[in-house]
């Protein structure tokens, strides 16, 4: 039998993925944007542009497009599912799960591990399309299986993080159109100076001093390193994993522990 | 937590001493003292803004009272306690997008309760509610009745020893108010002390066995309905007309008069004997009436005589 606080959270999580599933727009439009950004932009960089960078293998950009664009849907979708809260705290639901006799941290672990949930698979979903598209081509140079392994590791650590980044934001922001214009606005600049558009190797000094300090370049990296890129990656996957292995329990941790307003 | 270990029963079910609360720019409870008998169905009277719904959420451990002691069930509020205590809120707070079954296994697992006891429980309490029909549809399939039967059969769900009601009926026609009540005495006469926040008179002064009135955050009189009436006049009276400030001076000099309220074109008051008031109204005032209604004194004019405004806040 399971016990109280865990039988909750997984009560919590089942009943928000129920929710997603039922919600058949959120999920097809999820997973069409990166597919139509990888046909449109991946397509037409390649076509238009011929891209030389040494980092783009063959001039190939949709290909290495995919790394970038999982590590944009593990963002979104993890970031959107977080707003989850927003809803139920203004249909009362909220309200009815705290007069429950679990403490608040233990209903937004529940409502957090939902979102890295639907972010995870939602990004892992696009991987697996990604692979069986006809010209796409994945270097999977540790092995398939271990460069899935790989790939899936990094997605979840970016959706523990960016959950719990989430999580901290909207502790502080009382509107769910103030917590999105928030999100909207660090998100953004943090994707486009992870290397998911374009490789951080030909950046001039000061942006990769940015995308050093950018916590989903560390995914982004790993990803590439696991399905896309034939040498190291830009960091290595060592320091990948060990700054993502440090960062994913510290903010984690401060989302869950941050007081939320339940009003 | 499926079915909590049989803690000692105690005679108050809730208890609260001198507790004061304040949000950022507004202090709600003032120093307000109150104790709840165990097995009992309370009544907690007064307007909207009154304090009502604080109390409450102080109660169910929801917030913590800047000062004075609160106790439930023999303890201080804390999470673990609300195992104890069920709290239907005044607004719904039912997912519309989940199945009445979905609604309760969810909140029965929030409360520790699986396997086949707690779907036993579950189909038990769809059945005392009449939704087992309904089982499979979505709650915003529901009429308002049917959703607020869900609520409390969801609030039921965990055995609670103490519910906590927030307008239990608000929205309701007369016919769901009624199976809600048929509902609340059954639980009532099974041992659940139950706590009612209201401002309908007629609710409190027929289902409750005390009622405490609650004024800007403090409880101006409790006891039960009889008690709180008795030391009233007799009757009261509606009277609708058009007044002068003089004829509502000289009406307010009467001495067989004891409340009054004028709010044009309604004049509310307790008398006497309605029998002696009403032809001396008319003989003093006949020209600007239009209509008189009598009633036995009720929980209204007791509030009214007490507080000195009505339950919709108007002033004497």
């Amino acid at each position: 039998m399971i016990a109280g606080p865990l039988l909750a959270c997984q009560a919590i999580l089942v009943r928000d993925l129920r929710a997603v599933l039922r919600s058949r727009s959120q999920l097809y439009s999820s997973l069409l944007l990166p597919l139509m950004l990888l046909a449109v932009l991946g397509v037409g960089i390649s076509e238009g542009l011929e891209p030389s960078s040494s980092s783009i293998r063959d001039g190939d950009y949709t290909s290495f497009l995919v790394a970038g664009l999982i590590a944009m849907t593990a963002l979104f979708s993890s970031t959107f599912s977080s707003a989850s809260y927003y809803q139920d705290r203004d249909s009362g639901q909220l309200r009815a799960m705290m007069a429950s006799p679990h403490p608040q941290q233990i209903i937004l672990l529940g409502k957090s591990l939902a979102g890295v949930a639907i972010g995870s698979l939602q990004a892992i979903a696009l991987l697996a399309i990604a692979s069986v598209i006809p010209g796409i081509e994945l270097e999977w140079q540790h092995g398939v299986v271990p460069g899935i392994g790989l790939a899936v590791l990094a997605v979840l650590l970016l959706a523990f993080i960016l959950n719990g980044f989430a999580q901290l934001v909207a502790s502080r922001i009382r509107t769910m159109q103030g917590f999105h214009l928030v999100m909207n606005l660090l998100l953004f600049p943090l994707l486009f100076l992870s290397g998911a558009f374009f490789p951080l190797a030909d950046l001039p000094g000061w942006l990769k001093v940015f995308a050093t300090v950018n916590p989903i370049s560390y995914a982004v990296d790993l990803l590439q390193i696991a399905a896309y890129a034939d040498g190291d990656g830009h960091f290595g996957i060592v320091i990948d994993l060990i700054v993502l292995g440090i960062l994913t329990p510290t903010v984690f941790a401060l989302g869950i522990g941050a007081k939320h307003p339940i009003e | 937590m499926q079915s909590p270990a049989a803690p000692p029963r105690t005679a108050v079910a809730a208890e609260a001493v001198d507790v004061t609360f304040s949000y950022e720019n507004r202090q709600a409870l003032n120093g307000l003292s109150l104790s709840v008998a165990a097995g009992s169905i309370f009544g907690l009277l007064g307007p909207n803004g009154s304090g009502k719904t604080t109390l409450l959420s102080l109660f169910a451990g929801l917030r913590a009272p800047d000062s004075g002691s609160v106790t439930v069930l023999g303890e201080t509020p804390s999470t673990g306690l609300r195992a104890r205590i069920g709290f239907v809120f005044q607004e719904s707070t039912l997912d519309p997008l989940m199945t009445v079954r979905e609604v309760l296994a969810f909140h029965g697992k929030l409360f520790g309760m699986t396997g086949a006891r707690a779907r036993q429980r579950l189909d038990e309490a769809l059945e005392t509610v009449a939704l087992t029909d309904r089982a499979n549809d979505a709650v915003r399939t529901l009429s308002g009745g049917m959703r607020r039967r869900l609520e409390l059969a969801r609030a039921f769900l965990p055995s609670p020893e103490l519910l906590l009601l927030d307008e239990p009926t608000a929205g309701l026609d007369p016919d769901s108010e009624k199976a809600v009540w048929a509902y609340l005495h059954e639980r009532n006469e099974e041992g659940v002390t139950i706590i009612a926040a209201t401002n309908k008179v007629s609710e409190a002064d027929r289902h409750a066995d005390a009622v405490a009135f609650v004024h800007d955050g403090r409880i101006v009189a409790q006891g039960a309905p009889p008690e709180l009436k008795s030391g009233l006049k007799h009757d009261g009276l509606f009277v609708e007309g058009e007044f002068s400030d003089d004829e509502i001076s000289e009406i307010k000099a009467w001495p067989e008069v004891g409340a009054l309220r004028w709010s044009s074109p309604l004049l509310h008051l307790t008398v006497d004997s309605a029998a002696t008031f009403v032809p001396k109204l008319f003989q003093a005032a006949g020209a600007s009436v239009s209509a008189v209604r009598v009633h036995e004194a009720s929980l209204e004019d007791a509030y009214f005589d007490v507080v000195g405004s009505g339950l919709d806040g108007d002033e004497r």
